[in-house]
């Protein structure tokens, strides 16, 4: 046995480990989100947002950081970000696009930092 | 007896298939990691192997949190693509190898592995976001999938994939067919995809990884999660997969070819290994 091996809720700065504790917290929304992989259940989400996510027993709190498409919360809620690209996929917003609002930047800000854009991205063969 | 001939390890990402599907193979931010799969390519090729076992993560797509399997094996003779949620890709079914997933799932728990066995195993971009990358064919050769859980933790140890890698070997070498065996093995280089740090990439960190995993992966199989997570953003730690392909390939092994681009949220690595232990 390897102790201390394992995550053990050290905190790493601007980042939430996807823990158990936050798998439980988010369960609602992650199986939500989980579930917009069959396409009829994505255009059943599409025609009653709402509705659709209380088929999963989210919380009124949780519908509204989907309606507000608030990634950042809903991280913080336990969404894990694998799943919450599918939300995006079927809302229409890219990984980019989510990651530069959890930054709290524009999604053009956002992609000035970004080396392949800033011609700084190098190929190395070493 | 079967034998492993070769090792590859890469990274895998949604962006990468999504590059390949809208053909931006010479626009030139994604032309160096088209070229950069070349040699790659060309040595698989070559090799023309009879199996390949794949060491990757799924990705909410065959697996859900209702369930989550630390270690799950696929066993069907085809594996088809899943839906991530949006649509599936314009490529056939993976073919599989049943006969050998039961001889491998055999042979790890006899050497103290516990799978989760799978008859139907979905696969996603863990193993099809790079596949297309490394031959023209679909497929080169029958794959046999073994997901690992990085994404909830807790996780496997690092030393538990280096086992793993060895269990591999075990198995192959002791499967009575004449197979030649490639090992893959998939997961981001630096990234982070949540919160403040979204966006993270540890460059100088993924090309010490990568020194380290070929002459050293002891001193990688020594690090916590905490310190993959800290050096290349959380989302990073399922580098960790990449030392199942090491240690399958024995002590020593000879690189034939390696390559590093980061361009824009996850540090894309490719290596290219053969063991030289005979």
């Amino acid at each position: 046995m390897m102790a201390g091996a394992t995550y053990r809720d050290t905190p790493i700065a601007g980042t939430s480990v996807f823990t158990g504790a936050r798998s439980r917290q988010g369960y609602r929304i992650n199986k939500f989100s989980m579930s917009l992989t069959d396409p009829a259940n994505r255009d059943a989400f599409k025609a009653d947002e709402a509705g659709y996510m209380r088929r999963f027993g989210m919380t009124d709190a949780e519908i509204d950081l989907v309606r507000k498409r608030d990634w950042k919360g809903l991280v913080a809620a336990g969404g894990n970000i694998y799943v919450l690209i599918k939300v995006g996929g079927a809302v229409g917003e890219n990984l980019l696009k989510m990651g530069a609002q959890m930054r709290g930047q524009s999604f053009e800000e956002f992609m000035k930092t970004r080396p392949g854009q800033q011609g700084v991205a190098v190929p190395r063969d070493h | 007896m079967a034998r492993i001939v070769g090792g590859i390890g890469c990274s895998h990402a949604p962006s990468i298939a999504h590059s390949f599907d809208r053909g931006l193979q010479k626009d030139p931010m994604w032309k160096p990691l088209y070229d950069g799969f070349e040699p790659a390519k060309e040595w698989l090729e070559k090799l023309k192997p009879d199996l390949i076992v794949a060491v990757y993560n799924d990705h909410m797509n065959r697996f859900f949190f209702d369930a989550y399997p630390t270690f799950a094996l696929g066993v069907a003779d085809r594996h088809p693509q899943a839906d991530e949620g949006w649509g599936k890709r314009d490529f056939p079914d993976l073919p599989g190898n049943a006969e050998f997933s039961w001889h491998l799932a055999q042979s790890l728990v006899e050497d103290e592995f516990d799978p989760t066995i799978c008859q139907e195993m979905t696969v996603d971009h863990g193993i099809l976001s790079i596949l297309p990358l490394l031959t023209d064919n679909r497929w080169p050769a029958p794959l046999v999938p073994l997901a690992a859980n990085v994404i909830q933790h807790p996780l496997p140890t690092p030393k538990r994939f280096f086992h793993l890698g060895q269990a591999i070997r075990l198995a192959v070498e002791t499967y009575p067919q004449d197979l030649r065996v490639l090992v893959v093995a998939t997961g981001g280089m630096s990234h982070q995809l949540h919160g403040d740090r979204f966006g993270f990439m540890n460059p100088a960190w993924d090309n010490e990884f990568l020194d380290k995993l070929e002459s050293d992966p002891q001193a990688l199989v020594a690090l916590r999660h905490h310190d993959y997570m800290e050096r290349g953003g959380a989302e990073s730690v399922e580098m960790i997969m990449w030392l199942a392909m090491r240690s399958a390939l024995g002590e020593k092994v000879r690189r034939v070819h390696r390559h590093y681009y980061a361009p824009m949220l996850t540090g894309y690595g490719l290596v290219v290994f053969e063991g030289v232990d005979g």
